[in-house]
């Protein structure tokens, strides 16, 4: 027979024979690694199931008993078995092999040189995002920073924290060295040298290295970036990538029409909105705010005695009327109309990043289902303000951390702090801050994992399960897939075995 | 006798009868000659000549009496029967003694005079009477189960007949592949069944007929779903990877044989061992499934046609809580976690009516079947042609499945060419069950249990007409919306064109090309209106989501060369051979939104129309040749090899090469045994051995590269459009190689008593080693799916019997059979990293059920043990790891207590242990066929025994712990004042894991099931046959009439699901699954 009888090529797709050749490619490559933050199939770092796995297990937010692996990982009952943390670990490791193919690639291939160092530094910095994720979470997690090759290198072994740790510094200070400060309009969005400082301080942060964070801090906090006059100008679709924004995982009702698909049929919005949406507007309320962030936000009002204009920018609760600032409808309905409604022991509903100037969340901008174009502002400079003060602050010189915290406080339409905060009055003014400035934001759980505070702050609150919490539960356990099928791995010892 | 008639145009036949009651004259005629004649008579007190000579005179009919007996001829008969005097006619008065092959009399056996309707029936003592013309007479001998016997009558000495069994099975050609063999001669397994033991009549698929027919072939539903085919699995779980036999249809090969109406059918053989089925060398690894339709007959046209109608009911229904109850039950599970309870639960008056669900989706569903089949032939040329169609209702209401067939099949020989052909051409139609909204019930089927029932179907201010779940519930779809909204239809139109030409070279050897082809185009079509069901489920537009065509086609082009001769005692049978194939698939799809209400065509749209495709290809080239000898039909011998070079692999492992060997030893057929006591007793005996590799690819195209993913993408840009991504996110093994098995297997065939009891015992060995298969590979390797490797090996080795017996007594004659088939199926090594696979994920948010691992069975069932409730806080507080730590610190009075088997203080997946296999110890069926006189009966029963089943469904409906519909077991549940049950404390949330995939859940998956049970009643009056009906059959019949089992769930033969794989196969994923129905039915078959 003729050899060609046999040598049948596949029709529907390249292969790497004939891949990662020209610039071009390393572009796309990297777009496809930007996919493991919004692919709502496979756990998106920052849709659906990211931004509930963020906040779902502080005192701030309430998971209902709807999709079992969350309401588990929100009651601290979760197991290995958990499918949302299974899945979030899975995404960050397809997200580190696209990188790890651009950062191994690119380097052969003939492109401008500008280009390529700075296209192979934005693979550095979204490696270093996923293993900044992986490590807030899972603790202590394999270094992969090549590509297999036979089917040995497919099984590797934990690395410790500090390893992991000296890793995401080292991506995010090479990010920070070679990517742009900005880009033209067609690629705004992408990563800056100004998102790799600001994670750089934030991973600092972390690690409790405070003269280091406020130093990564420092290189942004010259004038590039201005918190923006509206608070809830960071929240919707049509502000996007403005002033405050340092990073942002940008999100539009384009592709296909089906967001939880992968493939030409992938909507690449995100239907985070219709989860935190209430029934009455035929949401699917899977996530609540609970009264003991309400009751935060309420703790100081405006000097005009109107609460802080963060709170009807957040939330809308029941009771919300025009006086002290309140709005009067939400989904152009009265907000009388969702009370007592879905929650009957929870008094507020979220409003942060929802589109609730529309009808419902039923569709999005291209006829398509449940799909928010609204972007996630995941660095805003306002958190850089906050890091650069907790630095400075935990460094002994909360005098240092004014500046950073009147601004704050100053938007949100609340006087100038007091003179004269020791450090822990200041430390204590700037947990409060966080809490309430970034709620919905994705890092309550953790600030209160590396202030400690975790145990204090849910015996204090309203959250359903806390009686189940214990430290165990700081990170999740290693998923029962990765131990099934992985020889090297051993569960973390708080989880057993 | 002195005979009055006086009749004025009245039938002959009347007449006739008229003089049978005055004179006692017996008439024989053939009628036709009568039919349709009538005669004006007047006679009085004439003897019987006068009156006959009138009556017949005009009629152009002769007569001759003997002794009795009244013979009416047609005139052009005359010189046989000369009219003019009765004393003239030799008459010969025939006495005789029927014995049976025991030498017994043998009673009611019909002696009949050929070539008339003159005939007699043995008495108790075997002796008959008969008086024939003359003495050239011969009399014909026919018993059911017996082979029917001629006899000259050459004088009136007493003759003495010995009836023969029929023992055409000994005879009886079983179709190979490529070819035929005498069944004496084979040295392979090879079950085969033929159309007569195939109880089609109301079977509305071949492979339902099959099931249990075969020792060693697991017919299993693929769901009751109407259409819906069955999976069939030789001789257990050959290998991990993907377990579909090889089909052959008429020489073709076909993805699936549901399609073919059951009455095509002539034969069906499975090659179950290497050395049958090693001619198909790479793809015969799992058996083959060789069918051979309906052909034509010799000089005689005929006509059957077979029609059924039958009614179809669910077999069993869940037991799920009534609007009171529920409230009840979700109340007390609020209650215990400490939340508010549901204000929808909370308000007695507020739960209205109670919704029954399951009611308002299953329906008594008609089935009905028609087949038309005429065949026959003329000079050198036979044909068969078939028409047929079926239409089957499903019980889940707005389900169905109908199905056209036309067939023909002729073959013409002329000289030394001899060519012929098959083409099967089908429509099948499906009204599909629509899947899941999105939401957690899944298909109607799960909704239909798990929908609260104070919720209402119906809501006429919604859009779209219906009702759904509101509130702080789980978003369970409304069944019935589901059917009502969404319109899910599938239509495939199958074409099988086989045609072959063959020319004799010289004696018993001849060239032979084959060319088939397949062509099966599907069309699936998906479309969703507007419709608000609810708070969960909405649909803002009228969408089509799916509009898809595929295209599978093969071309196949076989060369053989064929060589057949007897030498003396030799005889030998070979073949070589050269194959291509080549297969197409091209898929289509569109997706569009927006449509104007009733407008289903995406011209229409309004809103995103969006379009899908891919397409593959594969081929494959292969030489064959085999030989098979036999001496003196005692010994026998079968050589065979295939190479076949396959698309699906790279370069460096593109070809296989798959040999087998066998020999077979006909004891019975040797002298020292025909000579010996033993002959008497055993009829048959005969040992055969064989030894072969075969190969097994099927797994997907292009696997052995790598492949980069497109539209893996992002966006940008202030104008936020989207940045287009590319990316490899898999890997793949270049070096992936054929999967092989090599199985050995020693059989014995013995008949006793004449073959009146015959047994088949077969016993094999087969190890399959590189098995293709997806090894999961860790998450932290990045990979979005996993490799195809070669991985680890598995053996399989187990004992299959068939028995049967036929006995005769009087005009009763029965036959009783039974298969019987154990498998043990052992892992030998796995190429995972882990050296073990879970699998058998049961539910939307199950842990893995299965753990596959070296040393036990594919699938096996771990998992964490249960011991009893927690009775009291005490016994939690006591139950402590070596460091004091609880070991259950969530648990509260009422909540499972589960064995922390591996010791570390905590109850997790580690703590999994081996709970029982998802593999049978054995199979079995059963089944009586009797007849007694015009009634016949059979009956069916096939079941399984010692396996198990994890009850995936239960865990939602006993699990207390979310806002859905429940069993109505958890009534049951653990209160302080009910302590004395097994079923937990209901509580929302589930601190405790009580829900968790546990031996909770598993339960025995044994069963017995009557499939069948038909009463026939065979028509053979003379009134029928007078309108030249040939025969004509009524039945009535039962399919699954009844099962016992313990199983709680649907039903308890699973099957293997689509979509799941093969670790899968003893979980239940009933909410996913078609129930079963019981059919009822009354059919009617007629030949002409």
């Amino acid at each position: 027979c003729k050899k060609s009888t046999l040598e049948l090529n596949n029709p529907n797709q390249i292969t790497t024979a004939t891949h990662w050749k020209t610039a071009a490619d390393v572009l796309s490559g990297l777009a496809a690694t930007y996919n493991s933050f919004v692919t709502e199939s496979q756990t998106g770092l920052y849709t659906v199931r990211g931004v509930e796995l963020m906040n779902g297990r502080g005192d701030d937010f309430f998971i209902r008993n709807d999709v079992s692996d969350l309401y588990t990982l929100s009651t601290f009952t979760n197991t290995a078995s958990n499918g949302v943390s299974g899945g979030y670990w899975n995404t960050c490791y397809q997200g580190i092999f696209s990188a790890n193919q651009v950062i191994t690639y690119a380097p052969a291939i003939q492109m401008d040189a500008t280009t390529k160092a700075q296209e192979i530094a934005e693979a550095e910095f979204l490696r270093g995002l996923f293993y900044f994720n992986l490590e807030i979470n899972f603790q202590n997690v394999p270094l992969r920073l090549t590509i297999p090759v036979t089917q040995k290198d497919y099984y590797i072994a934990k690395s410790p924290a500090t390893a992991v740790w000296a890793q995401i510094v080292k991506d995010f200070t090479d990010a920070a060295a070679a990517l742009p400060t900005s880009y033209s309009a067609q690629w705004v969005g992408r990563a800056t040298s100004g998102a790799a400082y600001a994670y750089l301080a934030k991973a600092y942060l972390y690690q409790g290295n405070y003269a280091a964070a406020e130093a990564a801090a420092a290189n942004i906090m010259k004038g590039q970036y201005s918190l923006t006059a509206n608070f809830s100008d960071n929240f919707d679709a049509t502000h996007e990538n403005n002033s405050e924004s340092v990073f942002e995982i940008q999100l539009s009702d384009v592709g296909g029409t089906n967001p939880w698909t992968t493939g030409s049929g992938e909507n690449l919005g995100t239907t985070v909105a219709q989860e935190f949406a209430p029934s009455q507007i035929g949401g699917w309320f899977e996530i609540c705010p609970t009264d003991t962030l309400l009751s935060a936000f309420m703790k100081e009002k405006m000097p005009s005695g109107n609460y802080d204009l963060r709170l009807p920018a957040t939330l809308v609760w029941q009771g919300e009327t025009s006086a002290l600032g309140g709005n009067t409808t939400f989904y152009q309905q009265p907000i009388a109309n969702f009370f007592p409604g879905d929650f009957s022991s929870y008094h507020s509903r979220l409003k942060k990043y929802q589109n609730f100037n529309q009808a419902n969340e039923l569709v999005g901008a291209n006829n398509t289902q449940y799909s928010s174009s609204n972007n996630e502002r995941v660095m805003r400079y306002a958190e850089v303000l906050m890091i650069h003060a907790e630095a400075v602050t935990m460094q002994g010189r909360p005098q240092d951390a004014y500046v950073d915290v009147n601004a704050i406080r100053t938007r949100a339409g609340l006087a100038a702090l007091p003179a004269g905060y020791s450090q822990t009055q200041m430390m204590t003014e700037i947990m409060h801050q966080r809490m309430i400035e970034f709620a919905r934001e994705g890092d309550r759980f953790y600030d209160l994992v590396r202030w400690n505070l975790i145990q204090q702050a849910l015996t204090n609150s309203d959250k359903v399960g806390k009686q189940y919490y214990t430290t165990k539960f700081n990170y999740f356990p290693i998923p029962q897939s990765e131990l099934d099928n992985n020889p090297l791995m051993v569960q973390n010892p708080a989880w057993g075995n | 006798q002195k005979i009055n008639i006086n009749e004025t145009n009245a039938p002959l036949k009347k007449v006739l009868s008229l003089i049978n009651q005055q004179s006692g004259y017996v008439f024989f005629y053939e009628s036709k000659d009568i039919k349709n004649k009538t005669i004006t008579i007047s006679i009085k007190d004439a003897s019987i000549n006068e009156t006959l000579n009138k009556c017949l005179k005009d009629e152009q009919l002769n007569y001759v009496i003997i002794q009795n007996t009244i013979f009416i001829n047609k005139q052009e008969n005359k010189t046989s029967i000369p009219a003019v005097s009765p004393v003239q006619a030799v008459v010969l008065n025939v006495t005789g003694l029927v014995l049976d092959e025991k030498n017994l009399p043998l009673p009611g056996v019909t002696v009949k005079l050929k070539g008339s309707n003159v005939g007699v029936v043995t008495d108790t003592q075997g002796q008959f009477k008969i008086d024939v013309p003359n003495a050239n007479a011969v009399l014909v001998f026919s018993f059911v189960g017996y082979a029917t016997q001629e006899e000259a009558v050459v004088s009136d000495k007493p003759l003495t007949i010995h009836m023969k069994l029929d023992d055409s099975k000994l005879n009886e050609v079983v179709v190979i592949g490529y070819g035929t063999i005498k069944k004496s001669d084979l040295t392979g397994a090879v079950a085969s069944v033929q159309a007569k033991d195939l109880v089609t009549a109301g079977s509305s698929s071949v492979d339902k007929a099959l099931q249990g027919k075969l020792a060693g072939v697991d017919v299993e539903s693929a769901g009751g779903a109407p259409g819906s085919g069955m999976s069939i699995l030789v001789r257990g779980v050959g290998t991990i990877n993907n377990t579909t036999p090889l089909y052959v249809v008429d020489g073709m090969y076909v993805s699936s044989i549901s399609n073919i109406a059951p009455g095509d059918i002539a034969s069906i053989s499975v090659l179950k061992d290497a050395s049958a089925a090693a001619i198909y060398g790479t793809r015969a690894a799992n058996g083959v499934v060789l069918v051979t339709t309906k052909s034509g007959a010799g000089n005689q046209t005929s006509i059957s046609f077979d029609s059924y109608y039958g009614v179809q009911s669910i077999q069993k229904k869940l037991n799920v809580l009534n609007a009171q109850q529920w409230g009840q039950v979700d109340n007390a599970m609020h209650d215990n976690a400490g939340v508010a309870r549901l204000p929808l639960a909370n308000r007695p008056d507020s739960l209205g009516p109670s919704t029954n669900w399951q009611n308002a989706i299953y329906r008594n569903a008609p089935i009905q079947n028609y087949e038309l089949n005429i065949s026959g032939g003329g000079k050198g040329t036979t044909y068969s042609v078939s028409g047929g169609y079926l239409n089957q209702q499903g019980i889940v209401d707005q389900t169905g499945y109908n199905r056209y067939n036309l067939r023909f099949k002729s073959e013409t020989k002329l000289g030394i060419l001899k060519f012929g052909e098959s083409v099967i051409l089908s429509q099948e139609n499906w009204q599909n069950m629509p899947g899941s909204w999105g939401g957690q019930g899944g298909n109607p089927v799960g909704a239909a249990a798990k929908s609260i029932p104070a919720f209402q179907i119906y809501d006429p201010t919604a859009v779209g007409g219906y009702a759904g779940p509101t509130g702080s519930v789980i978003n369970v779809e409304n069944p019935v919306a589901q059917l009502y909204l969404e319109k899910s239809t599938t239509r495939t139109n199958s074409a099988l064109l086989n045609a072959y030409g063959q020319v004799d070279i010289a004696k018993g050897f001849y060239y032979k090309i084959n060319i088939g082809y397949t062509d099966y185009l599907t069309h699936d079509f998906d479309y969703k209106p507007r419709y608000q069901v609810g708070s969960f489920f909405s649909n803002a537009t009228n969408n089509i989501n799916t509009d898809d065509n595929k295209d599978d086609n093969t071309l196949l082009i076989e060369n053989t060369l064929n060589f057949d001769r007897q030498f003396g005692k030799s005889h030998i049978q070979a073949l070589v051979g050269y194959t291509y194939q080549n297969e197409n698939y091209q898929y289509n799809n569109e997706t569009a939104a927006g449509l104007p209400d009733g407008i289903y065509q995406a011209d229409a749209a309004t809103g995103v129309t969006q379009a899908f495709g891919n397409a593959s290809q594969a081929s494959l080239v292969s030489q064959l040749g085999r030989v098979v000898y036999s001496y003196d039909d005692r010994y026998l011998f079968t050589g065979s090899v295939r190479r076949d070079g396959s698309s699906r692999f790279g370069p460096a492992n593109r070809y296989g090469v798959f040999p087998s060997v066998a020999a077979g030893w006909n004891i019975s057929n040797e002298k020292f045994f025909t000579n010996s006591k033993l002959a008497s007793v055993i009829s048959l005996l005969k040992l055969r051995g064989s030894f072969g590799i075969l190969g097994n690819q099927e797994f997907g195209n292009y696997q052995y590269g790598a492949a980069i993913a497109s539209n893996v993408n992002y966006v940008t840009g202030t104008g936020q459009t989207l940045w287009s991504g590319s990316t490899q996110q898999a890997y793949a093994d270049p070096d992936i190689k054929w999967e092989t098995s090599k199985t050995s297997d020693v059989g014995a065939e013995l008949g006793f008593f004449n073959n009146a009891l015959n047994l088949t015992a077969d016993y094999y060995h087969k190890v399959t080693s590189d098995m293709l298969v997806q090894v999961p590979i860790p998450g932290s390797a990045g990979s979005t799916s996993s490799p195809y490797v070669n991985a680890g090996s598995i053996s399989n080795n187990g004992l299959e019997l068939s028995l049967s017996y036929h006995g005769v007594a009087h005009d009763f004659s029965y036959n009783v059979f039974g298969t019987f088939a154990t498998n043990q199926n052992k892992v030998l090594s796995l190429g995972s990293g882990s050296e073990q696979i879970i699998g058998g994920y049961p539910d939307l948010h199950g842990e893995g059920t299965t753990t596959t691992q070296v040393g036990g069975p594919v699938g096996a069932f771990y998992l964490i043990k249960t011991a009893g409730i927690f009775q009291t806080q005490a016994q939690i507080n006591a139950y402590r790891d070596k460091n004091g730590q609880l070991i259950q610190p969530n648990a509260a009075p009422g909540d499972i207590k589960f064995v922390d088997y591996n010791g570390d203080g905590q109850i997790s997946d580690a703590d999994k242990q081996y709970v029982g296999s998802p593999n049978p110890k054995f199979t079995y069926g059963f089944g009586y066929n009797a007849r007694y006189k015009n009634f016949d009966m059979s009956v069916y029963f096939q079941g399984t025994y010692g396996n198990m089943i994890y009850n995936g469904f239960r865990m939602d409906l006993e699990g207390m712990n979310v806002d859905y519909n429940m069993s109505t077991t958890t009534l049951n549940a653990w209160t302080p004042t009910n302590t004395n049950t097994t079923m937990p404390r209901a509580v929302y949330g589930d601190p405790n894991g009580n829900d968790r995939v546990s031996d909770r859940f598993l339960e025995s998956g044994s069963y017995l099931r009557c499939k069948s049970l038909q009463f026939g009643y065979n028509f053979k009056m003379q009134a029928i046959q007078s309108i030249g009906i040939k025969s004509l059959r009524a039945y009535i019949s039962f399919d699954n009439l009844f099962t016992i089992t313990n199983y709680t769930g649907l039903n308890p033969d699973l099957g293997v699901i689509a979509g799941q794989n093969i670790f899968s196969r003893g979980v239940d994923y009933s909410y996913t699954a078609y129930p079963l129905a019981r059919v009822s039915t009354i059919g009617l078959q007629l030949s002409l």
